[in-house]
């Protein structure tokens, strides 16, 4: 067995990055440090999709339970709100894909011009949720025992109190993602002030970006299903 | 690889191990070496073993008599009501079963040998996130402290499985708590199961080929992958557990329109992948062993490697097994009965090439190899039974009886435990620098061996007499067959702490080695013996390379290990 | 793996002739911004094709729809905002697994729910739906409600209160 001593020019392959300040001591080159942090971000993602999962499915039982319940009950959603929503995030998404190319290109008014973007449409996405929660809230479409609709001239056939604990139990998970999004895109925005990215490291920037555009494909998939489909 | 394992730390001064490198309290607790956080986890999952263990002690001394006795004996004497004494007892089976499950195994292989063992093994400095590592640690205590809390909050009385809608509706006791430290020691078990996957494939050696790997992490990958695609659905079944018991949420509850079976699903399909969480860790130290203490090259190692890996996906398909009697569809349970027959190739793959790398080796009956031909043993039967229990018509007879308790012990604790101790045996010198007393040791392991098959053997014939599981009470002609459990289990805790007490006796600082122990306690061929014991603090002094695999031990070496015979 | 630019000589990277696959890399790839934007006009104008089809009444077939356009949508984020497409392959391996388990985790226990269902039908002992907590409109209330009732007595002053337990001989839904 043969041991090299650090040498880590003599090393290095090319196209494994530049070395920069934010390498950590136990990797050898910054290519690996990147491609640890991305698959690890991967992985991350795949747990994020199967734990969503969990209440995809319990939206597809409740409605295979309840098919009539949960279309009468759907129509109660505001689909505008739902629909402005999906625009903002997708937006969202392309500003925060643009923030990593700045990255990559090294532009930096660019990353953070991008990443303020996607900061502010993440607010927009959580107010204009507020307003629907504030809704469902007024006229009583609330989750289980809480469910007083009726007191408000709604009649909905079956157990609507389910469709809307899914309802809530799926929106409010996604909206804590979107929470949490706000707060690491925040946390890449102000080190991005301090010029830490550019083309030699933009794994948290790329990393961050990964997170978002995963909210976003949750919420692709929970528009129509909840608002949307007959 | 192979040529010279001693002489490679030659041309290099003793440094300091990674047990002293940093002095001072705080270098432990925020640590972010692989190896001082393998140690906490060792610490923290026996003293829960520990806990957990005590409240088995104190149900089997229920068990001695029929009737309401024992406990509610102990229970006059502290001055409380006896008659709470069948409550008592729910809380007592509940606290064994969620402690040992979510605090002491799941965690335990990985937790504390994993970290230890894995950059080690696979010739890098440390895991690739370290501070997750330290995260991680620190969340699994947070989750422990929700259980602590549980038990000083009135405990808790559903069994580990939570099942609604007696969770979510009925129990009287801190079911929240509980769940929400499960639900913490869940995301624990991602983020190093994340770490290790991330670990295997980006941070091995150079020459470190996926068939160069020793097999100890072949089946820490398997166990971080089914860590990672099952328990984020563990966490979202527990978090609508807590909707349904505070908002009455009635997804799950069939008085409000619910599907009490659907919380059944959601849960068995993290958790049985989770039993291989807890077995396969124990696979990997059992390849380990029986490789290295009988001098020979393991026998098909790519069939055990992958078999590792076949079982991590085929425990996906196979949840429905724990439900054949729950009011799952009968076509359901077919198929899930036909799909759990197939769980037995893989492990039985293992199980032979296990025995065929015995076949004229070199045996050496060091502790660590009594423990490994131990959980031949003890696992065959654990297996074997698991065969019956995954047969629809045999289940409908058997299911909820001590037959299926006998079943999973074997395998968890005659499987996994075993393995445990036997790789704690086995690496106490790499991990601690010192010596334990090997005589001690090997009687020790004679009372485990005598202790378990005593307590756990006869409830196989309990329960297919009739016994059911988790009652406190039963019927006088079982009582012969009882006192010999709780005999055995008496005998099982003597065993353990004697471990405890040899274990700790060589860390006194008067039982310190007069020389260093040498690297390569046992000649074995992977990485970790090719660094210093205790290993430095960043595990070498250069970076290694591989040419060679772990099981190329040079000869048969009569000679090698601690103890000559 | 792109290995074309690596230093041949490099021991770390080429071991008895055979390069050490994933070793010390990390793909990039810049996309046009033209790329991007194109991107983002398909996702909206998909996102208006699945508001749109929700006007239509397709019926059974509108599940069907609305999940066959997400998916377009999604694949569109994961390959180009993603960057899956020129991403290393493993983590394409790792994204589709994910949705394989996925698959599973739906496929089984709906498979169970289905089957059980049309037992349950056939056995006359149907469980579900007979717990409407919803007092009907016309005046006099008929379905029962559950202990969780009190939780909202005062919010119904206005309504009758209702009485009577689940009826056990509610029919079934399907």
């Amino acid at each position: 067995m043969s041991h090299d001593h650090d040498s880590p020019k003599a090393h290095r392959p090319a196209g494994a990055g530049e070395p920069h300040a934010f390498m950590a001591h136990h990797f050898n080159t910054p290519g690996q440090q990147a491609g640890a942090a991305k698959f690890g971000m991967w992985v991350f993602l795949a747990t994020e999709i199967l734990m969503f999962s969990g209440l995809f499915l319990a939206y597809f039982i409740v409605r295979m339970h309840y098919p009539d319940m949960v279309l009468a009950a759907h129509e109660h959603l505001n689909k505008t709100a739902g629909g402005i929503n999906t625009v903002v995030l997708i937006t969202s998404s392309l500003t925060m894909a643009l923030a990593v190319r700045a990255a990559q290109v090294g532009d930096q008014p660019a990353i953070k011009r991008n990443l303020l973007l996607t900061i502010g449409f993440a607010f927009t996405f959580m107010v204009v949720k507020y307003f629907e929660y504030t809704a469902k809230i007024e006229h009583g479409m609330l989750p289980g025992k809480f469910y007083h609709a009726w007191d408000h001239g709604y009649y909905i056939e079956g157990s609507p109190h389910i469709f809307f604990a899914v309802y809530f139990c799926m929106t409010g998970l996604h909206g804590f993602h979107v929470l949490i999004g706000i707060g690491v895109l925040t946390w890449i925005y102000l080190r991005a002030g301090k010029g830490h990215f550019g083309p030699s490291y933009y794994t948290p920037v790329e990393n961050v970006g990964l997170y978002w555009h995963l909210v976003d494909l949750i919420w692709i998939f929970l528009f129509p299903l909840l608002y949307l489909v007959r | 690889m192979a040529d010279d394992k001693s002489t490679h730390d030659a041309g290099h001064e003793r440094e300091p191990s990674y047990l002293v490198a940093q002095k001072g309290l705080k270098s432990w607790l925020f640590t972010v070496d692989h190896k001082r956080l393998g140690l906490m986890y060792l610490a923290t999952t026996l003293l829960f073993f520990f806990v957990g263990g005590m409240a088995a002690i104190f149900f089997r001394t229920e068990l001695l008599t029929p009737g309401p006795g024992e406990i509610s004996g102990v229970l006059t004497a502290l001055g409380m009501d006896p008659t709470t004494s069948a409550t008592t007892y729910n809380k007592l089976f509940t606290v064994h079963g969620a402690v040992m499950v979510f605090l002491v195994i799941i965690p335990s292989v990985p937790g504390a040998l994993g970290n230890f063992l894995l950059p080690l093994m696979l010739g890098a400095k440390d895991v690739a996130f370290p501070r997750l590592n330290l995260l991680s640690f620190w969340v699994y205590s947070l989750g422990a402290l929700f259980f602590i809390y549980t038990l000083f909050a009135g405990g808790l009385d559903t069994g580990w499985t939570f099942y609604t809608p007696y969770s979510s509706n009925f129990s009287g006791t801190a079911v929240i708590s509980a769940t929400f430290g499960a639900f913490i020691l869940g995301f624990s078990s991602i983020l190093t199961g994340l770490n290790f996957m991330v670990t295997i494939h980006k941070m091995r050696a150079p020459g470190m080929t996926w068939n160069r790997m020793p097999l100890f992490c072949w089946s820490i990958y398997a166990t971080a992958v089914i860590q990672v695609l099952a328990t984020p659905v563990l966490a979202i079944t527990l978090l609508l557990l807590i909707m349904e018991r505070t908002l009455n949420i009635g997804i799950f509850d069939p008085a409000m329109g619910g599907d009490p079976v659907l919380f059944q699903h959601f849960f068995w399909f993290y958790s049985h992948p989770a039993v291989y969480i807890m077995i396969l860790p124990g696979f990997g130290i059992i390849s380990e062993l029986i490789a290295v203490h009988s001098r020979k090259h393991i026998f098909g190692y790519k069939a055990i490697a992958l078999s590792s890996v076949a079982i991590a996906i085929i425990s996906f398909v196979v949840w429905g097994h724990h439900m054949f009697v729950s009011g799952q569809s009968e076509l359901a349970g077919i198929v899930f009965s036909f799909l759990t027959f197939a769980v037995a190739v893989p492990t039985a793959i293992k199980v032979f090439s296990w025995v065929a790398t015995l076949y004229k080796g070199s045996i050496q009956f060091n502790t660590p190899m009594l423990y490994g031909l131990m959980f031949l043993f003890t696992f065959t039967i654990g297996g074997l039974t698991g065969v019956f229990l995954g047969t629809l018509s045999v289940d409908v007879h058997l299911h909820d009886t001590y037959f299926v308790v006998a079943h999973f012990h074997y395998v968890m604790m005659g499987g996994t435990i075993i393995a445990f101790v036997g790789g704690l045996h086995h690496w106490w010198a790499k991990m601690t620098g010192r010596n334990y007393d090997e005589k001690q040791a090997r009687w020790a392991s004679l009372f485990i061996f005598v202790g378990f098959n005593m307590t756990f053997f006869n409830q196989f014939v309990l329960g297919q007499q009739g016994m059911p599981r988790r009652y406190y009470t039963y019927v006088p002609q079982f009582q012969q067959q009882h006192v010999l459990s709780t005999v055995g289990a008496y005998i099982l805790l003597a065993g353990f702490l004697w471990i405890a007490f040899y274990l700790l006796a060589s860390l006194r600082k008067s039982a310190a080695p007069k020389e260093p122990l040498p690297d390569n306690t046992w000649g074995g061929a992977s990485l970790e013996w090719s660094t210093q014991t205790p290993p430095i603090e960043h595990n070498f002094h250069g970076q290694p390379r591989v040419d060679s695999d772990p099981y190329n031990f040079p000869q048969i070496d009569r000679t090698g290990g601690m103890d000559h015979h | 793996m792109s290995d074309a630019n690596h230093d041949e000589a490099d021991a770390r990277l080429f071991l008895h002739g055979k390069p050490v696959e994933g070793y010390e890399e990390c793909h990039e790839h810049i996309s046009p911004m033209k790329a991007y934007y194109a991107v983002f006009g398909a996702l909206l104008v998909l996102t208006g094709l699945t508001y749109a089809v929700s006007y239509m009444s397709l019926g059974p077939a509108s599940l069907p729809v609305a999940m066959v356009v997400a998916v377009a949508k999604a694949s569109l984020v994961c390959m180009y905002f993603m960057h899956l497409k020129y991403d290393d392959r493993y983590h394409v391996f790792v994204f589709l697994s994910t949705i394989i388990f996925v698959g599973i985790f739906f496929t089984f226990t709906i498979f169970d729910l289905n089957s059980r269902t049309r037992l349950i039908e056939e056995q006359g002992t149907f469980f579900r739906n007979n717990y409407d907590r919803e007092p009907p409109p016309t005046p006099e209330p008929a379905e029962g409600h559950g202990e969780g009732a009190a939780g909202h007595a005062e919010g119904e002053a206005g309504h009758a209160e209702p009485a009577g337990a689940p009826s056990a001989e509610a029919p079934p839904a399907h």
